[in-house]
């Protein structure tokens, strides 16, 4: 990893840009890239799958990203569960919150006028109470996966270094996503998710219990968010009260890039913003990378609003 | 008493204060949470340019740095508004939050802001003076609720389509209500900064934002007191729990979480639906003189809708084609047809609400395509739409005085001043609503809301409102749906009575005995192209019209004669539809679903919030 | 239902406004009984009839909870052995910021009004700026505890703090760590959105100038961050001596791991957001050979040191750290500077904060300036076996 050293800063306090010949380097930021945008692409998903079926934005999947990341780790340090074991249970765990943040905070509202607003404001609420209950449960420190749950096995993949927990990120994130995808578009509860996203009036009218699929959709879409939530506390080793909150806008952003409701959207609007948050890096200054994921939302809403990957919104009137 | 209470009190006006800056957009149905952004930009810009208390003296440096400060905000609300008004619901609130993170991102580098470790401002700001601005801001939007401007944003929250055919320039409206946003989130920064003494780009981030959202919402948007009590419920939160006793720590947020919550649930509207807002219904004998604007109508016999080779494609799918028709200022003329023939579509080519393919139309002197929306209403069209689309949450009265927006005079900064003007105008436009409600039979449900009204009654309101606005040309789409036989016989007068006043009417119609009964002339529509016109009995006596309309029911029609015969009325349209089943060209925003898409990404919330 | 609903929002609506009156009440009796509060004797035969008012405005929760709650341990350890010790009985309140500057503003306010002798924090200097001014106008006497920026007992003379700050610390690390590994470049990172963590960095930068150390890069990331695989990837590409790190420990953990498992081996310099056991325990080895310049050495073997730490591991069945350590002190110090003059009333409190000079307390021997700025011995550490050890 010898190469020519950079200039420090240039003029004008800015960083400079550095110069890569190394492609170790290069592959390296590829691969952090790839792997911190598939994490992003799972907690999109959740949001996405909620917006595009039921037209709602949960405001409290951040919590329960944050909330199954401690369960997570609670069932390992303290259940003594392995990891594997523990990845199922807290996948039911988001799925039970889900549905009681649907009950909670979403169907009680689901004839009224202005459900848009309530149904954010209703969400930010339980957010708060869900994180204060953590705040109860483990108080406001980090806590982490304990050493040696995930076997330390590293690979050097063209210079760069991989670990097997990346590389059971990515699979686990990739496997649910097509999972869900194929649910969606093959399967019955994915018929009766689409014809509610369709029209909920005509899909009652056709016998689909909206009421059951409305929840359903809650309950994976958290069950979603709740593996994402140990995932990144395993890839990152810790675990804090605020990893919602910090993933937040970048769900949101994605969400956006990927077309609202496209799942293959999702994913691609996660790496490709995993990706720009390195290039940022590499190219533009550290400082600038958050203003590189929003300026890159920015311009896909404006020039292209349906996202990547959505299709063109037919208005008739 | 009051110095004990001086910061809380503070507090609460400054909450107000950026609470009224989102409420500000979410009166017109906007989402935005960009404001904490704006709040920041005009802070840092005002605190670093304002000239200092100490050179000027405290009040003349807080009033330059507000004029900085409100300055700033707007015209950044400009410079985000412009590109980002055609974004609805989420997209837009999504849209403004990432702009409000690059802001902070790009104040966080700045040199000139000190960074993460902020910005020192002396503290000159007294609850007093916190108080009069908050009474400013409140004032301002007290006075906004009765103008014609105000009554114009919330049609647009509760239906934007319709408010656009009601003549709303709904761009401007929107643009102009986010540029009022920008300049109170810029009052709030400045304020502040002027209280708290040091600003960093962290006090304006996302919770911020979230937290002057859900102040505003919690008040209630659609009153303005809303963010006043919003705020003083938040501000009061933390304090009532420690007056109670109850232990710093997680325990607080969590009851907080909760209060929060159950109010969203249990009061619908937010705090301010528990208060009654009564509505005046102008007495009959106010009838008096008119002070609207006055309209000219075109003389009868004039020319009134051109179409020639109209015709309108969806993806290869012809919905109508090569319609030519004219309609004559003075003509009652029904377009009939069964269902999918075209007939919805054409009615929303000549009110400029779907660009035609092919063809030309002129509408009262206005060529259909390009224009928008509201200036096809200006021109004099004024329409009903097949599924009611009434602004919801307003009561009877106020969706008929937002019908008279095009003919009533803009009323909102004579308010402000109380001009004797403004007053008349608004009197004159209450008048207008009252005429066109008792005309329609809706006399003594003024103050009901539009939602609560039964169907029959929905359906007239809309006719009262499209009347409002002293139309040439009024369409109605299917008024008679879901009516009964004494309400259509009603209703059919009152078309017969309009007519008699020198209106022109086109509408569309199952009822097809009605139409004949009502009608000067009637066009019959099939597969989207004209298949005959001309006067009732003519259409009646068409046998290519009733093999259209009834196919091989003809035959179950003779076989039975207790099914009634067309031209009485009494046939019971087989392809007529409850209003529930849309159909393929009812308004409605179609949503697709491809393979592998959830959803049909929209740039609009699905309920016109 | 829908009834039912609106008179418990009105009733609710109700409670707070008499809730709120009487706590008014309640607030104005106590302010200002200075005649209660002094007594017979000095030091440690000191006895006050009073009970002496003290506020504590920490972040307790929020995105500061982990530290006010580190500084809630320290103070309610030392309020129960000052307890036992007995004389001067000590009404501490603490009270919850919620990380929010409304709130500490409001806070302070209340203290202020309701006659607390002194007040102890804000956790944040951010904080610390805003609201430390209304307790100078009011006259009250200040203890930062934590506050680390520079200037704030420019705020006037009652605003004191224990704290050294990171112009007190990083210098010496700086100077330590070049001498100890011949450092000729170095990566520094930093959140720069934290006021802690940049004025860390600018001490790192000037320390790194006065030393002649080649800053090859500077990366920020923002304090919410937990994945620093690209930053680091980037640094581990500049072949840096060593990499000088600006943050909070919820970012020093993963950072650390992270650096490791890319195969970053050069030494990781830290500042007093590093001092805390939780790096050893949640980073394991990874943590091995970080070098941590700080205001506590927590491996001190001095009595005061020693005794805190058993005391506290018994009582909360964990190990402190640096905010435990210095809010601790602070209370101890508190009650020395009323003991001396055997008075708790703010101006005395005031007059004998500013004379302290080498109390032996758990950060060492222990002084105030006349900027009114903690004077007490910093420490270079370094992470070996699992523990904090002073770099020597």
């Amino acid at each position: 990893m010898i190469g020519p050293v950079p200039p420090g800063r240039a003029a004008g306090g800015h960083p400079a840009i550095p110069i890569h010949d190394e492609n170790g380097t290069a592959v390296q930021q590829l691969l952090n890239g790839i792997f911190i945008g598939s994490i992003y692409a799972l907690f999109a998903i959740g949001f996405t799958l909620v917006f595009g079926i039921l037209d709602r934005l949960n405001l409290a999947h951040p919590s329960v990203f944050a909330a199954s990341a401690f369960v997570g780790i609670e069932l390992v340090t303290r259940g003594g569960m392995s990891l594997w074991a523990a990845l199922p249970v807290v996948f039911v765990f988001g799925a039970i919150l889900g549905l009681i943040i649907e009950r909670l905070a979403f169907r009680p509202l689901k004839n009224r006028a202005d459900a848009h607003f309530a149904g954010l404001i209703s969400s930010i609420a339980l957010a708060g109470m869900l994180i204060a209950l953590l705040q109860w449960r483990y108080g406001p420190d980090t806590r982490r996966f304990p050493a040696g749950t995930f076997p330390d096995t590293r690979y050097e993949v063209a210079g760069a270094q991989v670990t097997l927990v990346q590389i059971v990120i990515l699979a686990i994130s990739l496997t649910l996503m097509v999972g869900l995808t194929y649910m969606v578009t093959r399967t019955r509860l994915g018929r009766g998710m689409r014809a509610v996203a369709e029209n909920p009036t005509a899909a009652r009218v056709l016998g689909v219990n909206v009421d059951r699929v409305t929840a359903t959709v809650f309950a994976i879409s958290s069950a979603l968010g709740a593996v994402a939530g140990v995932l990144f506390a395993i890839n990152v080793n810790t675990a804090q009260l605020g990893m919602g909150i910090a993933i937040e806008l970048k769900g949101l952003a994605v969400i956006i890039v990927g077309g609202m409701g496209s799942l293959p959207g999702a994913l691609i609007g996660g790496l490709l913003l995993g990706l720009a948050e390195v290039f940022a890096v590499q190219h533009i200054g550290s400082s600038w990378r958050d203003v590189i994921a929003f300026g890159l939302l920015f311009i896909i809403l404006l020039l292209r609003p349906q996202g990547l990957l959505g299709a063109r919104k037919v208005r008739e009137v | 008493m009051l110095a004990e209470y001086a910061t809380t009190l503070t507090f609460i006006a400054l909450g107000a204060i950026f609470a009224y800056s989102f409420y500000a957009v979410l009166i017109a149905g906007q989402l935005s949470l960009g404001q904490a952004g704006f709040a920041s930009l005009a802070a840092f810009s005002a605190a670093a340019l304002a000239p200092s208390a100490a050179d000027i003296g405290d009040v003349p440096a807080l009033l330059t740095a507000i004029v900085i400060g409100m300055g700033v905000g707007a015209a950044a609300s400009i410079v985000l508004g412009l590109p980002t008004m055609h974004l609805r619901g989420v997209f837009l609130a999504i849209a403004t939050l990432g702009f409000a993170e690059a802001v902070r991102v790009v104040l966080l580098n700045s040199e000139w802001t000190g960074g993460a470790q902020g910005l020192g401002v002396p503290r000159v700001l007294t609850v007093g003076m916190a108080w009069t601005a908050l009474a400013v801001v409140a004032y301002w939007f007290w006075r906004m609720g009765g103008s014609r401007y105000g009554r114009a944003l919330e049609a647009i929250r509760e239906d934007e389509l319709a408010a656009r055919a009601m003549g709303i320039d709904v761009g401007r409206h929107r643009l102009a209500a986010f540029i009022t946003s920008g300049a109170v989130a810029g009052l709030y920064g400045v304020l502040f900064a002027y209280y708290v003494r040091l600003i960093a780009p962290s006090d304006f981030d996302f919770a911020a934002a979230v937290d002057g959202l859900v102040t505003a919402v919690l008040g209630g948007s659609t009153m303005f007191a809303g963010p006043i009590l919003g705020s003083g419920f938040q501000t009061m939160i933390p304090e009532l729990q420690r007056a109670a006793g109850i232990e710093a720590g997680w325990i607080r947020p969590f009851l907080a979480g909760l209060l929060l919550l159950v109010v969203i649930l249990f009061l619908p509207g937010g705090l301010t639906s528990l208060i009654p807002r009564p509505v005046r219904m102008p007495a009959a004998e106010d009838d008096a003189g008119t002070g609207l604007a006055g309209r000219r109508h075109p003389a009868a016999g004039d020319t009134v809708v051109a179409l020639a080779g109209l015709g309108k494609e969806y993806g290869g799918v012809h919905a109508v084609r090569g319609v030519d028709l004219e309609v004559r200022a003075g003509e009652v003329v029904g377009l009939i047809g069964p269902n999918g023939a075209g007939k919805t579509t054409l009615v929303n080519m000549i009110s400029g609400l779907v660009p035609p393919s092919q063809g030309t139309a002129t509408v009262l002197g206005t060529t259909v395509g390009r224009t928008p929306v509201h200036r096809i209403a200006a021109a004099g069209v004024s329409r009903t739409f097949q599924h009611s689309k009434l602004f919801d949450r307003l009561s009877a009265l106020d969706n008929v005085l937002v019908g008279a927006h095009l003919v009533s005079r803009p009323t909102f900064l004579r308010r402000l001043l109380w001009l004797p003007s403004a007053r008349r105008d608004e009197r004159a436009a209450h008048q207008q609503a009252a005429r066109c409600l008792r005309r329609v039979g809706l006399g003594d449900v003024a103050a009901t809301r539009a939602s609560a009204l039964s169907y029959g009654d929905q359906r007239r309101l809309e006719i009262a409102r499209a009347l409002a606005s002293d139309p040439s040309l009024l369409i109605l789409d299917e008024p008679a749906a879901g009516m009964n036989h004494v309400e259509a016989t009603r209703l059919s007068e009152l078309i017969t009575s309009l007519a008699a006043d020198g209106l022109t009417i086109l509408f569309i119609e199952h009822n097809v005995g009605m139409v004949l009964r009502t009608c000067t002339r009637v066009v019959v529509l099939n597969f989207g192209e004209v298949i005959a016109s001309g006067s009732p009995e003519q259409i009646a006596a068409d046998p290519l019209v009733i093999e259209a309309y009834l196919g091989a029911a003809d035959e179950d029609a003779a076989a039975d004669p207790g099914a009634g015969s067309i031209a009485e009325g009494t046939a019971v349209d087989p392809t007529a539809v409850g209003p529930d089943a849309a159909s393929p060209d009812a308004v409605l925003n179609v949503r697709p679903g491809a393979a592998g898409t959830l959803e049909p990404p929209d740039t609009t919330s699905r309920d016109a919030t | 239902m829908r009834s039912t609903t609106l008179h418990t929002v009105a009733a609710a609506t109700a409670a707070v406004f008499v809730l709120a009156s009487c706590s008014s009440e309640g607030g104005s009796g106590g302010s200002e009984a200075s005649g209660e509060l002094s007594g017979e004797g000095t030091g440690d035969s000191c006895s006050i009839e009073g009970e002496v008012p003290l506020g504590a405005v920490l972040s307790l929760t929020g995105a500061a909870a982990s530290y006010g709650e580190s500084q809630q341990r320290g103070l309610e350890l030392a309020a129960k052995e000052l307890a036992e010790k007995g004389g001067i009985t000590y009404d501490l309140t603490i009270e919850d910021d919620q990380t929010d500057p409304k709130q500490g503003i409001t806070l302070f306010d209340q203290f202020v009004n309701d006659g607390a002798s002194l007040i102890i924090g804000p956790t944040l200097s951010n904080a610390a700026v805003q609201s430390d001014p209304i307790a100078q106008e009011a006259g009250v006497p200040v203890l930062g505890i934590s506050n680390t920026a520079a200037g704030i007992t420019d705020i006037g003379d009652y605003i004191f703090r224990n704290s050294l700050t990171e112009q007190a610390v990083i210098p010496q690390t700086i100077a330590k760590a070049t001498e100890e590994f011949g450092l000729e470049k170095v990566v520094v990172m930093y959140s720069n959105d934290d006021a802690f963590t940049e004025s860390g960095f600018e001490a790192f930068e000037a320390a790194l100038e006065d030393e002649g150390v080649e800053i090859a890069d500077t990366l920020t990331f923002s304090k919410a961050d937990t994945d620093f695989r690209a930053l680091l990837t980037e640094a581990q590409g500049l072949e840096p001596d060593a990499l000088v790190v600006s943050g909070l420990i919820e970012a020093a953990i993963p950072l650390v791991t992270q650096a490791r498992e890319l195969g970053i081996d050069v030494p990781i310099i830290g500042g007093n957001g590093f001092n805390n056991p939780r790096l050893m325990a949640d980073a394991g080895e990874a943590a091995e050979g970080v070098v941590v310049g700080a205001a506590w050495n927590s491996a001190s073997d001095n009595p005061e040191n020693q005794a805190f730490l058993e005391a506290y591991q018994a009582e909360y069945d964990a190990a402190p750290d640096q905010f435990a350590a210095q809010a601790y002190t602070g209370l101890m110090l508190i009650d020395e500077a009323i003991r001396s003059e055997c008075a708790a009333d703010r101006e005395s409190l005031k007059t004998a904060l500013g004379e302290l000079e080498d109390v032996p307390t758990v950060l060492g021997e222990f002084s105030i300036d006349e900027n009114r700025d903690a004077v007490h011995p910093a420490v270079v550490q370094v992470v070996q076996d699992g523990k904090f050890a002073v770099l020597e």
